[in-house]
């Protein structure tokens, strides 16, 4: 019984948040969800379709074609050609169409490569479907960069695709055109398909450039693409994304997803269409405020450097600094692993209990990230001060 | 309150723009249809200012009773916001005479409910009108197609010069029966006046031939999807009947 899920476990980061309920005056750091509400815009066309009486019935599986013309205007502007009556399809958040695309391509058995420390549900969506996760690290003294060489690697005649996270959560790390290319000439070599998710493209910092290998019209029938609403647009709960490739791929990844959610929540793609008309500055204003909120982070870490080390992320709402294995062994020896690094998951668990902080373990983002927390800044910056007093006061006399 | 504040608004720059369009006396190219309107009014947009024409399109959703106005008059919206709408009436009267105001206009009609067309051709009169499809996209709005499709007949019949229509498109191609101006089918059927033959997916896009009476033309685009077809098949009739016009 329960065969297919006794290796799937429950989110870290939901555990973390169950353990920091229990204390009534936690701050948490730990949370991947944006503090701002949904645009207003957003929510008056909303209101629209709820009036108009259209939001009751199914869409199309593929999504509305009002939105999906929308998305390929919108993908358009960043240089990327698709085609929105056969190559885009909206689905029900990131994670359906992310789990679609892997149970499309894949057979059971078949190994997707995973760069880590990435993403926490990965792991999972390939398990449920039968596949085997093979992770890689990335390189933490090249700021979270690929090694190309540990990928050659990683293939096996079962492996089927490598799926990464760009800007990547939890390092914030955004993999440049050169990693990206040869990356691209491995799966030519080997025939496989690369799963980007590039949900955090829209918070980039200090002018960094991003690419994608969606760009590149001779790798569309190898990338399948996907963005969410979620971040970008404060819709985290509205479960609201899309993914586009070549149409043969397409074409497979909607019968998927027609038998799991048959279409994305007609109410949300109105919402989608609201963002895509007029979201544009609300992201602006986000971008700015994350940057601020970055640069409170990184610079109260750097207050505390004999207990974290940290590579400035470049992306997203996330650090992931690595903890002093000499200041956790002076703290308490259990907090060491067998393997002499910091147990990253008894790690957090004293930072609650003692400073009433509530982080992300590393260990929950792959094997690499053990050692590491990965605090959000996605939260007011009332609440970042708050936490680091409280760090700060914590570890005065280390 | 809002309403009543909309219907003000409504008529307020309805006559301003009606104004202004008496001033400047600007080409009006109309593209309406279910789907695609945005790709042909940029593929329009293109050709036209090639030709050193001054055009202006409207942005994506200025479509509307309050939007087209505000397109046409070069104004911003102010959405749900009055406070954001008031510089928007201090300044709309301004515009009637601003100086380099395009000498043509593409302008997207949107229609989403019944009476919709009406309300925009008493704003605008299109010498040129396009339209892209018709599907059952919007039918909530209309008690059923047959009264969405009085709604591009009216176009059709208002539009002085030139009605392109999409001939693969059965309720487009009746259109045609209603129309005073001069008519340009397009499609892959066989009596299209600009026939679409040969589409091939490439890697890079997609390549096809557009076969009219004078000449055969090999297109290659960049974009893939039928859609890109058709919008830059709209754009070489255009650019065909520029040349053969004095005066656009």
């Amino acid at each position: 019984m329960f065969e297919r899920t006794q290796d799937l476990r429950l989110s870290i980061i939901k555990q973390m948040e169950l353990e920091a309920s229990k204390y009534p005056d936690a701050v948490s750091l730990a949370q991947g969800i944006p503090n701002f509400d949904t645009p207003e815009f957003i929510k008056r066309r909303v209101e629209r379709a709820l009036k108009r009486g259209v939001v009751a019935k199914y869409s199309l599986s593929p999504g509305l074609p009002e939105l999906r013309e929308m998305v390929e205007e919108s993908l358009e502007t960043e240089g990327m050609f698709y085609d929105w009556e056969k190559e885009i399809l909206i689905t029900a958040g990131s994670i359906e169409g992310i789990t679609a695309s892997i149970m499309a391509i894949t057979k059971p058995g078949d190994e997707i490569i995973i760069p880590e420390p990435t993403y926490t549900s990965y792991r999972e969506v390939i398990k449920l479907s039968g596949c085997r996760p093979v992770f890689v690290p990335l390189n933490k003294e090249k700021g979270w960069a690929f090694e190309i060489e540990k990928y050659k690697q990683a293939i096996t005649s079962k492996t089927k695709a490598i799926f990464y996270c760009n800007p990547n959560n939890p390092t914030g790390t955004i993999y440049d055109r050169t990693q990206l290319l040869k990356l691209a000439e491995l799966a030519e070599k080997n025939d496989l398909f690369l799963i980007s998710d590039e949900v955090y493209k829209d918070f980039i910092y200090d002018e960094k450039n991003f690419f994608s290998l969606a760009e590149i019209p001779e790798l569309r029938k190898r990338v399948i693409r996907i963005f969410s609403f979620s971040k970008a647009y404060a819709m985290t709960g509205w479960r609201i994304a899309y993914l586009h490739s070549d149409e043969q791929n397409v074409k497979e990844i909607t019968k998927v997803h027609d038998s799991l959610v048959t279409c994305a929540p007609v109410i949300s793609q109105y919402a989608a269409l609201g963002a895509l008309e007029a979201g544009k500055k609300d992201i602006k204003n986000f971008k700015k405020k994350y940057l601020e909120r970055r640069n409170l982070i990184c610079k109260k870490l750097a207050n505390l450097s004999k207990i974290f080390d940290f590579v400035t992320p470049d992306s997203s709402y996330y650090v992931f600094p690595g903890i002093s294995p000499k200041l956790a062994q002076k703290i308490d020896k259990n907090l060491i692993t067998e393997q002499g690094r910091v147990d990253s998951w008894k790690f957090a668990l004293w930072l609650l209990e003692k400073a009433q902080v509530a982080t992300v373990p590393g260990m929950a983002f792959g094997p690499n990230g053990e050692g590491h927390l990965r605090l959000s800044f996605g939260r007011e910056k009332e609440n970042i001060e708050e936490a680091f007093r409280r760090l700060e006061k914590l570890f005065k006399n280390c | 309150m809002k309403k009543i504040f909309k219907i003000l608004l409504k008529y307020y720059l309805k006559y301003i723009t009606k104004l202004a369009l008496l001033v400047h006396r600007p080409t009006i190219v109309a593209v309406a249809g279910s789907t695609n309107k945005s790709f042909v009014k940029k593929e329009i947009k293109k050709t036209l200012e090639k030709k050193d024409l001054k055009v202006r399109a409207n942005p994506k959703n200025f479509n509307t009773e309050i939007g087209l106005p505000l397109a046409i008059l070069y104004l911003p919206s102010g959405y749900n916001e009055y406070r954001k709408w008031l510089p928007v009436i201090f300044k709309a009267p301004l515009k009637i005479f601003q100086k380099n105001f395009p000498s043509c206009l593409i302008l997207e009609l949107g229609t989403s409910d019944a009476g919709d067309m009406k309300y925009l051709l008493s704003l605008v009169k299109p010498r040129i009108s396009i339209v892209t499809n018709i599907t059952q996209r919007y039918l909530e709005g209309y008690n059923d197609m047959n009264e969405m499709v009085k709604e591009f007949a009216l176009l059709a019949a208002k539009t002085s010069n030139l009605l392109i229509l999409n001939n693969d498109n059965n309720r487009v191609r009746e259109l045609a029966s209603r129309a005073q101006a001069k008519i340009i089918k397009f499609g892959e059927k066989d009596d299209s006046d600009y026939k679409i033959k040969d589409i091939k997916k490439e890697k890079k896009g997609q390549t096809f031939i557009l076969k009219n009476k004078k000449k055969n033309r090999d297109i290659e685009l960049n974009k893939f999807g039928k859609h890109h077809i058709h919008a830059h098949t709209i754009s070489f009739i255009i650019k065909d009947y520029f040349n053969g016009q004095k005066k656009f």
